[in-house]
């Protein structure tokens, strides 16, 4: 007898899923047979607001795209207006947002500890890692005044100059996770019940990853050593000496292994910046906003974030307002058609999983 | 990065003649083709001038000269070269093809792009719906949808507040403070 598939929803409020969207499967007891995303939730048209908005207005909007990792955003938003008006970062300003992305990165890993963990029943990790997250959120709060949305690196360099004795605290931070980071060890990567249920599961098929434009840590995590801070180096990466880890996996398991191993390269970074930090103008001054004209062009300029490549495409004609602003997020490739392909075959219980260790983020699939 | 981006365009120039080439400083390289042109260019940047990432499907509206613009960035990861492709549409039938079996995810881009600027894309296969829900009016990414004349239309003052009041005016009056001065353009 042929046996009936049954629909389920996934979503769209579910605490397995970052942000509000909905994953409609098709199963047969546990093996899903087929999976459908549907978004629509969280349409803000931040772009399409941009457009009534002047070239410095937009920054305080594009840091919103994506909640636990706003940098990035106000990263490519800046450059790809320096990259059309032909402005200029002082070297500090340059070093400063380095130290910035990859305090980012380095807290957008933790949530990430917590929600991959968090979608297996282990929940001890997620508060140990949401706690450690917050001594960086401190540190950005000291810096920019905001916890998660900065709106701190704006067109010509950063908004504020480092406070007194701001690079002690960043180095005793760093310190501090780095100890941290061999109890995570014990507590997430020797559990043998996150290896069982990590291990073999979620399998991106490495012939399609060229098909689907996978990016960022699900990348590495299939062996190819691929990053845009490599690739295309932006800022000053290419001053500073760090690896890009990768495993053969291709499972939930190697992307782990890759996140973990890029925390610790995250942490070499910020302190070599920090050792090599010029002194110096932090901001070249811009026109007066009102009247910010920026001259006709487009440019399409891209960040890597600790989900993957983020890009920003940015057309002027000529205006005080953008003609279009167009936003490129590592989830809007990934959690639709590669996490529909990768999702039939596997059991109902990993579909959580399956997604964050994808960096499904919904927010930046619909803007 | 010079010799091979003029390497690209010279072989790209002796495939498909009709394409128009822009250089740019650095790894920018842009190219513009006919939209019939686009599914057979891009096949053959992917498969044998190593283009093997797409990045991005960028949309744009000009509507002062009755078209889109369609702008594909391709990423070669050899060569380390940008490209964009740009192509242009009649605003009037805007149609063009459905590249989804080259890369996958552009499926995800041209179903967004059919919603928000109402370009047809011959053969794509994908639920009607993506991001708005039962969508009447003209496709919202336009330049020409009002979103302000949409809201008012749409949607509907709280109740108590239907007299639409000015907030800084109300405040100035119950607590007796002046507006400022900067602030007084923008009262009522």
């Amino acid at each position: 007898m042929r046996e009936k598939a049954t629909t389920i929803y996934l979503g769209p409020q579910h605490p397995g899923i970052t942000g509000n969207m909905m994953v409609r499967l098709k199963v047969i007891g546990d093996t899903i047979v087929s999976a459908q995303t549907e978004v629509g939730y969280l349409h803000r048209a931040f772009e399409k607001l941009q457009e009534r908005r002047n070239w410095l207005q937009g920054f305080t909007l594009m840091c919103r795209f994506c909640v636990p990792e706003s940098d990035p955003m106000e990263n490519v938003y800046a450059r790809s207006v320096e990259a059309i008006d032909g402005r200029e970062v002082p070297e500090r300003g340059k070093y400063i947002r380095v130290m910035v992305l990859e305090l980012a990165r380095i807290a957008t890993q933790l949530m990430w500890y917590a929600g991959q963990n968090g979608s297996l029943g282990l929940y001890t990790m997620g508060q140990w890692s949401i706690g450690d997250r917050d001594y960086i959120l401190d540190l950005f709060e000291e810096l920019t005044g905001g916890r998660v949305y900065h709106m701190y690196q704006w067109p010509g360099g950063v908004r504020r100059d480092l406070p007194e004795g701001f690079t002690d605290k960043v180095l005793r931070t760093l310190d501090y996770l780095e100890k941290r980071l061999k109890d995570y060890d014990d507590l997430m990567f020797a559990n043998s019940i996150f290896q069982k249920r990590t291990q073999g599961v979620g399998i991106v098929p490495k012939e399609n990853i060229i098909e689907h434009g996978v990016v960022g840590p699900v990348l590495r995590g299939a062996g190819i050593r691929s990053d845009i801070r490599i690739d295309e180096p932006y800022e000053v990466y290419d001053k500073l000496d760090f690896e890009i880890p990768t495993q053969e996996g291709s499972d939930i398991w190697a992307r782990a292994l890759v996140r973990r191993a890029e925390v610790h390269q995250s942490i070499r970074i910020i302190r070599q910046v920090i050792d090599q930090m010029p002194s110096g103008e932090y901001f070249n001054k811009f026109p007066n906003p009102l009247k910010w004209i920026v001259p006709a062009g487009d440019a399409y300029v891209r960040v890597e974030s600790g989900r993957g490549e983020v890009g920003f495409y940015a057309v002027s004609d000529g205006t005080i307002h953008p003609r279009r602003m167009h936003l490129r997020g590592a989830a809007y490739v990934h959690a639709i058609t590669l996490l529909e392909s990768i999702l039939p075959g596997q059991n109902i219980a990993d579909v959580s999983a399956i997604m964050n260790s994808l960096g499904t983020c919904a927010p930046e699939i619909e803007r | 990065m010079k010799e091979i981006k003029d390497k690209m365009i010279a072989q790209i120039k002796a495939v498909f003649p009709e394409a128009v080439n822009k250089d740019y400083d650095g790894n920018r390289l842009d190219l513009t083709v006919n939209k019939e042109a686009v599914p057979s260019v891009l096949l053959y940047l992917k498969d044998s001038m190593g283009f093997r990432h797409l990045s991005h499907i960028a949309y744009v509206d000009w509507i002062e000269q009755g078209e889109f613009e369609l702008v594909y960035i391709l990423w070669s990861p050899l060569d380390k070269v940008k490209l964009y492709v740009h192509t242009r549409i009649n605003r009037e039938n805007p149609v063009i093809e459905n590249i989804d079996m080259i890369w996958r995810q552009a499926n995800t881009y041209e179903r967004e792009i059919r919603e928000m600027l109402g370009i047809e894309f011959t053969g794509l296969v994908a639920p009607d719906e993506f991001i708005l829900e039962d969508w009447d009016d003209i496709p919202p990414f336009r330049k020409d949808f009002d979103t302000l004349e949409y809201v008012n239309r749409t949607f509907w003052h709280r109740p108590g507040r239907e007299d639409a009041q000015d907030v800084r005016s109300t405040i100035s009056e119950r607590s007796g403070e002046e507006i400022p001065d900067f602030a007084k353009k923008y009262s009522r």
